[in-house]
């Protein structure tokens, strides 16, 4: 990523597309994109990350977390289109990156926190936050894929949480 | 839930993106008030994406990396100078057409499309707002100034998260006032000497939304 932002390395920028450009689609495919759909926004996201690979700060964020919210941001864009709101919330959001000097103090320190949670969460709870916050599922669907019922779903999401509370 | 867990929920589907548009507005805004929420965030942010890096993989059918490459400049929407993701929207508060609701009263409401209500709450220094509940939930957050309810003190960058069990009456200080952004999921029913006329008035203005 430094490689592609300090020295516009296309080599560079090459390896990042074959590692994450499929990551990124399915990331959209989880979120109930069309195949298509999925593969224009991650051609958008890779167009964001090397044209504006030079507001990533490696202080403030990890690669993984800023592509994360290129992602992200586009998918909410996509959910806003032809609504009253005028505003990108991508724009919105781009700001609140820009404009945090606390960032940088508080990144290693978030960055050690991240490990400490996956380390300490057991695996149907990384799933749990997977499903629920990552690929936007409902407690509906949830249960359904995972056979489980909705109420046990909704602890599991609650007993989770409380976890992370105890951790952050 | 507990209040930390509600105000949690919020960063956490903030950060997830899966926030309507007008609550949305309301954690951008609060996360750069709140240099502990957006703390917070940054770490919510930090798992999800460990979750894309880690991802599986879908077969890339029609793009290549050299279709990404653009040599155009990067622009940015926003200058970056010290205006809240709120000031962003609406333009400066002082400058708003401010709706006097009751003497040191106003309101200011976002026209946003959304099942939650979202607006600007000007309370003058010792104003209070009758005693209420609310039928959904009710966020609070305060962009300026401060207010005092029957929990505690709120300042700037403080967030309050009401649920229908909640009644409370709160009172902007004495000194200063208050500026707040508020959103309700549904209106506030009233209670007290004006009660009845406030919850009438209510469901009249209900109809000219």
């Amino acid at each position: 990523m430094i490689r592609v932002r300090d020295y516009r390395d296309e080599l560079a920028f090459s390896d990042l597309f074959d590692f994450i450009a499929p990551k990124i689609k399915s990331y959209y495919m989880q979120n109930n994109v069309s195949s298509e759909i999925a593969e224009e926004l991650t051609q958008e996201v890779l167009s964001t990350v090397w044209t504006k690979s030079d507001k990533y700060e490696s202080s403030k964020s990890a690669v993984s977390t800023w592509i994360y919210t290129i992602a992200r941001n586009k998918r909410i864009d996509l959910l806003r289109k032809n609504k009253s709101f005028d505003i990108k919330e991508e724009d919105i959001r781009e700001f609140l990156y820009e404009n945090n000097q606390s960032d940088k103090i508080a990144q290693g320190e978030n960055r050690d926190q991240v490990d400490k949670i996956n380390e300490k969460l057991d695996s149907d709870q990384r799933k749990i936050i997977k499903m629920n916050f990552f690929e936007n599922k409902s407690h509906k669907k949830i249960a359904e894929e995972l056979e489980i019922p909705l109420g046990t779903v909704k602890s599991r999401i609650r007993h989770t949480l409380i976890k992370l509370q105890r951790l952050l | 839930m507990n209040g930390t867990l509600v105000k949690n929920r919020l960063i956490f589907d903030f950060a997830s993106g899966s926030l309507g548009p007008a609550k949305s507005i309301f954690a951008s805004t609060y996360l750069y008030l709140n240099s502990k929420a957006k703390s917070l965030n940054n770490t919510f942010e930090g798992i999800l994406g460990d979750q894309l890096f880690s991802n599986e993989n879908s077969e890339i059918k029609k793009i290549k990396y050299s279709d990404c490459i653009s040599n155009k400049p990067s622009k940015n929407s926003f200058n970056s100078n010290e205006s809240s993701p709120i000031t962003k929207i609406v333009g400066p508060l002082n400058e708003l057409d401010w709706k006097q609701i009751y003497r040191g009263f106003k309101e200011f409401s976002l026209k946003i499309e959304d099942e939650d209500e979202i607006k600007l709450i000007k309370m003058d220094p010792g104003i209070s707002v009758p005693i209420h509940s609310h039928a959904g939930k009710e966020y609070i957050l305060v962009l300026d100034g401060s207010f005092c309810d029957e929990y505690g003190k709120y300042n700037k960058g403080d967030i309050q998260i009401n649920d229908q069990k909640i009644k409370h009456t709160p009172i902007a200080c004495e000194n200063e006032g208050c500026i707040c952004l508020s959103i309700t999921e549904k209106d506030a029913i009233f209670y007290g000497r004006y009660g009845s006329f406030l919850n009438l008035f209510t469901f009249i203005r209900s109809f000219f939304k």
